[in-house]
């Protein structure tokens, strides 16, 4: 009764987190160290693991060195993440700002901007197939106007955001086009948080003569890097995990010559279609080792540019 | 704010939405096309004629209604697992105090950084092993464990509620169950609304869970039927559009009546 | 109360669609004297009604076994039969195409077919069988997988296109390589600089088709070792580069001829793309329908013709063979029924005359000479006779992707390869890449059998 009053609640706690923790070690620890021992086997699923100590990791290091298989979809999705990450930020949040305004139909706004996110991954792929044909589709029809050889999209292997060729874009950048499309999700999250800035920090601003662009840059820019933290690793997450839109726009393949293959796509070809899940798991946990890397590096650097309200999340 | 700027601001507004629209518009109109139009003439805008046959074409193609039958009880059964499993988990870390509380919740934290590939196949043999396969229990039990992402979020909601609640309900001899049902979650509706349309939508358009662990084609959800449904019909555009928007339009049915809910929900779980 | 009449209605509709949903059954009963026999396959539409045709046709012929076929039409269909085979409810009968028998088998992931038939009954489907459709289901000196249906690809041609390009006759197979170049020259037309038409380009997966008829190898089976580094294989790429350099990359890349279609891509031999593309046997019937459709228009009917791959070396090959194999999965509830099935869909055991109709229906190639000469069929090819060139094909020598673990590996890698020289500028030095892909496939293909296969280690079962 005492410890209760004290607001010390011994077993209640655990009582009611046990259905995440039973889901923590049946779909976490379990996996997680199953995963483990297999990326030291030869393992197909079908036959008992069989033992052979570090050859998958040496795989990987030598496909590292090459480019190829895991050193290319690692490049692949890098390049994907550092291309799209930064734009679709920059986008959600001039989205959310445009959705802050005060205008009639602010609601009608709302949803139309967030319902290109709302279509399934499937019919988005489709769509965007259809789109950026580069001899038939709707884009390359408008952009022939400032191109002499329009941009390839799923059918080039050339990254757009490149000095070697700049603005020929290839199958990399029609997924970021594509996730720039999808960037409802994110667009919420930022306007949220909009909503949560202290109003009068604006009025004072104003009193004190500042213009919209300044406004913007000192205070809801601040202000909302907490938010862009959390955003940019959720980015890294999803560009980590993207497969669905992978597999259909490069027809299961990586095409054309890998260069769409991204990580996720070549761990599920490892998987299932080598049968080698031995090398899988062995890609997945360097996987993991690498991104648990990089968040340690971005909270450490956030210390420099986000901006705390006193109140750490 | 003056009338110009107000002006221009929502003008800035609806051209913005007509390119993020142009593509979805162009998706609804390329599946009232004819085929020999989109192969002949791919860049005319308006359709020669409008077929809605394209549209009996897809349904007779794919068991629309059964498919979306079992769209609807994955959705739904996700939906109740999800909103249970994560109130009550949020709450144990948001409204009580134990040891180990925050290391747990860190760890949780870390479980989101986890790339699903990591876990997939060990679950897979996991579930195979639990004799789960092939049914759709697999996909919505884990429902019930909880889901880092939305407890995450009904925590930071939860703490927005002010402790003299708990407190004094605590004074009146309320159980901690007691305060989470009674008190708690009524609070918390649009935060619980929130949670329960993300995971709809996700539930809806998840295709890598029926891909998994499903094989007899009586129990496919909509999402994997339309995947089915691009690889056999792959050059019939107009019958993919259609399929398309049919799988669609259901979401967005559901989004124009809950949005302001939903809306109020993020905005509320925004806030600390 | 207003706000939240939407949302029930929506709840209440939701609702009557479940219950109405989970009341249809998309199966039939299997009758209760029967055996059930499960069959997975990748057809649908029009095709899908051919399956289900035979399959009523094989239930009625027989009292025994009820054959239930399941359509899964899917990019991911082998991956979903593995994960069946590996959750333990498999079905009893498969019908794929993607180089995995090798894999498969080794691992034990199907049985061998002497394992559910009598011995003598294997040898002689095995000998009734066209080398080519053997080869596609023998690994290890047993026949782990039956082929029901080959995929013979070969050159078809717009014949207005080249009579006008040659100005003469068309020949009626191609003297080389060579001639084939010649006649692309001649009919590539540019329009404003652009590309609108294109003689013949390759297909960059198609080097597994070139290499063999250049005369090389991919697989030396004998010494279970991996050839792509064979000279000819070199130099069957060098002549696909060729064609990138002529036209560039970017050309090559926008013009990529696809076998499978992406979305809104009809054969681009019918758009007048090409004037030569290699294909397989199944685009006969859209020639035909596009004739027919040109026909009933009163317009100009365009004619078509087909050319063997030319023979570019004395050991060339004649190219590459694919086609549908029927697989038996590990732990199926019934192997023996599905082994009848297979026979009655093939033909073997004097069932020619139901494999005449099948074959005919579907469009597929048979899989047996005494299939290909029974009445039925021969009167169907009369009635087609560009599809009576590929059945002629398909008695020469064709070469299948090596049955071999890891082929899926290989498949894909070489594809890389090749795309990799189409695709881009850059240039490529063919000999050291192709030979660090056969090191490379080497490793992989012996660290994968530096166990012992799933038969040896149950030899003594």
């Amino acid at each position: 009764m005492a410890a209760e009053a004290r607001g010390i609640h011994r077993w209640s706690g655990w009582l009611f987190v046990s259905p995440w923790l039973f889901g923590l070690a049946l779909l976490f620890v379990y996996p997680f160290v199953a995963s483990l021992i297999w990326s030291f086997s030869e393992y197909d699923l079908l036959t008992s693991p069989r033992y052979i100590g570090t050859d998958h990791y040496e795989r990987i290091a030598s496909e590292i060195v090459q480019g190829k298989g895991v050193g290319k979809a690692l490049w692949n999705t890098f390049y994907y993440a550092a291309v799209s990450i930064p734009l679709s930020t920059m986008l959600a949040i001039c989205l959310a700002v445009m959705l802050n305004w005060q205008v009639r139909g602010q609601a009608v706004f709302r949803t139309l901007f967030y319902l290109p996110s709302m279509v399934p991954m499937v019919a988005t792929s489709i769509l965007w197939l259809w789109l950026l044909d580069p001899r038939d589709g709707m884009v390359n029809g408008f952009l022939s106007f400032f191109y002499e050889t329009p941009p390839l999209w799923f059918q080039g292997i050339q990254e757009g955001v490149s000095i070697s060729s700049p603005f020929q874009f290839g199958s990399k950048d029609g997924l970021t086009l594509m996730s720039l499309w999808g960037v409802g999700n994110f667009m919420l999250i930022y306007l949220a948080a909009l909503g949560d800035i202290d109003t009068t920090l604006y009025q004072a601003a104003e009193l004190d003569g500042a213009g919209s662009l300044q406004k913007f840059r000192y205070i809801t820019l601040p202000m909302l890097s907490p938010i862009i933290f959390f955003n940019l690793i959720l980015g890294i997450i999803q560009s980590v995990q993207a497969f669905t839109q992978v597999y259909l726009v490069s027809e299961g393949t990586g095409q054309p010559a890998e260069s769409s293959l991204l990580i996720s796509l070549q761990l599920f070809l490892a998987a299932f279609r080598d049968l080698e899940m031995g090398y899988a798991s062995a890609i997945a946990w360097v996987l993991f080792v690498l991104l648990a890397l990089m968040t340690w590096g971005l909270f450490r650097s956030s210390r420099n540019w986000v901006h705390y309200r006193g109140v750490r999340i | 704010m003056n009338k110009a700027a107000m002006k221009w601001k929502w003008m800035a507004l609806l051209c913005v939405s007509g390119i993020f629209l142009l593509p979805l518009l162009l998706m609804l109109l390329a599946s009232v096309k004819p085929a020999e139009q989109l192969t002949s003439d791919p860049y005319t805008l308006l359709p020669d004629r409008v077929l809605l046959e394209n549209y009996r074409d897809a349904l007779e193609a794919i068991p629309y209604v059964k498919y979306l039958a079992n769209s609807i009880v994955l959705c739904v059964g996700s939906v109740v697992g999800t909103v249970i499993s994560c109130s009550l988990v949020a709450y144990g870390f948001a409204r009580l105090k134990w040891r180990g509380r925050n290391l747990m919740f860190a760890v949780m934290i870390g479980t989101m950084l986890l790339p699903w590939h990591v876990t997939m196949i060990p679950r897979f043999v996991l579930f195979s092993e639990l004799g789960l396969y092939n049914h759709l229990a697999a996909i919505i039990l884990p429902t019930f464990l909880g889901d880092a992402f939305y407890i995450f979020l009904l925590r930071q909601f939860f703490l927005s509620i002010p402790e003299e609640i708990s407190e004094a309900a605590r004074l009146d001899g309320l159980s901690e169950l007691g305060i989470y049902w009674r008190i708690i979650l009524p609070l918390s509706k649009p935060a619980l609304i929130t949670v329960a349309i993300f995971q709809l939508v996700a539930s809806w358009n998840d295709f890598s869970g029926p891909l998994l662990y499903l094989s007899d084609h009586e129990k496919f959800p909509l999402a994997y039927g339309l995947e089915q449904f691009v690889s056999s019909y792959a050059d019939q555009t107009h019958l993919l559009m259609a399929a398309s928007v049919m799988f669609t339009l259901p979401m967005i049915i559901l989004f124009f009546v809950a949005q302001k809910s939903f809306i109020r929900g993020i905005t509320m779980t925004g806030s600390k | 109360m207003a706000r939240q009449l939407p949302i029930t209605i929506l709840l209440l509709i939701a609702g009557i669609v479940a219950v109405w949903g989970t009341t249809i059954s998309l199966t039939s009963e299997t009758p209760m004297d029967r055996e059930e026999v499960v069959f997975w396959h990748f057809w649908s539409g029009p095709d899908g009604k051919v399956v289900d045709d035979v399959v009523r046709r094989f239930n009625e012929s027989q009292k025994d076994y009820y054959v239930r076929a399941v359509s899964m039409p899917g990019n991911n269909f082998d991956m979903k039969l593995f994960l069946s085979i590996t959750g333990g409810d498999p079905p009893d009968l498969i019908n794929q195409d993607d180089p995995i028998v090798g894999d498969w088998a080794f691992r034990g992931a199907i049985y061998s077919m002497d394992e559910i038939a009598p011995l003598e009954e294997v040898e002689r489907m095995r000998k009734w069988l066209l080398p080519s459709a053997r080869s596609l289901g023998e690994y290890d000196g047993r026949l782990y997988a039956v082929c029901n249906g080959l995929d013979i690809r070969a050159l078809y041609f717009n014949r207005e296109m080249v009579e006008e390009a040659l100005g003469g006759p068309v020949p009626v197979e191609l003297e080389s390589v060579e001639q084939l170049d010649m006649i692309s020259e001649l009919c590539t037309q540019y329009t404003n600089g652009q590309l609108r038409q294109v003689g013949y380009l390759p297909d960059p997966r198609r080097l597994w088709a070139w290499g063999p008829v250049f005369g090389g190898d991919f697989y030396d089976e004998q010494n279970g070792r991996i050839t792509a580094g064979d000279e000819a294989i070199i130099s069957a790429l060098q002549w696909m580069q060729g064609y990138r350099e002529r036209l560039g990359a970017h050309a090559v890349a926008t013009y990529r001829q696809n076998d499978q279609s992406l979305p809104n891509k009809m054969f681009p031999l019918l758009a007048a793309r090409y004037a030569v593309i290699l294909d397989g046997q199944w685009r006969v019937r859209d020639i035909e329908a596009a004739q027919e459709v040109s026909r009933t228009k009163g317009e100009p009917v365009t004619r078509y013709g087909v050319w063997p791959l030319p023979v570019v070396s004395r050991q060339g090959k004649n190219g590459w063979v694919n086609g549908n194999v029927f697989l038996i999965p590990r732990h199926a509830n019934n192997a023996k029924g599905a082994w009848e099935f297979i026979k009655f869909w093939t033909g073997a055991e004097g069932h020619e005359k139901d494999a005449a109709e099948t074959c005919a229906a579907g469009g597929w190639i048979p899989v047996s000479k005494q299939v290909v000469e029974s009445i039925e069929f021969q009167t169907y090819l009369n009635e087609h006779p560009l599809f009576a060139r590929f059945v002629e094909f398909a008695a020469t020598e064709q070469v299948p992707t090596p049955l071999v673990p890891g082929a899926s590996r290989y498949y894909r890698e070489v594809n890389n390869l090749v795309q990799r020289v189409m695709y881009d500028d850059e240039v490529v030095d063919l000999t050291t890449e192709l030979k660090i892909l056969e090191q490379t496939m080497q490793e992989h293909i012996d660290r994968i059998q530096g166990r012992p296969s799933f038969a040896e280690e149950h030899a003594d079962e």
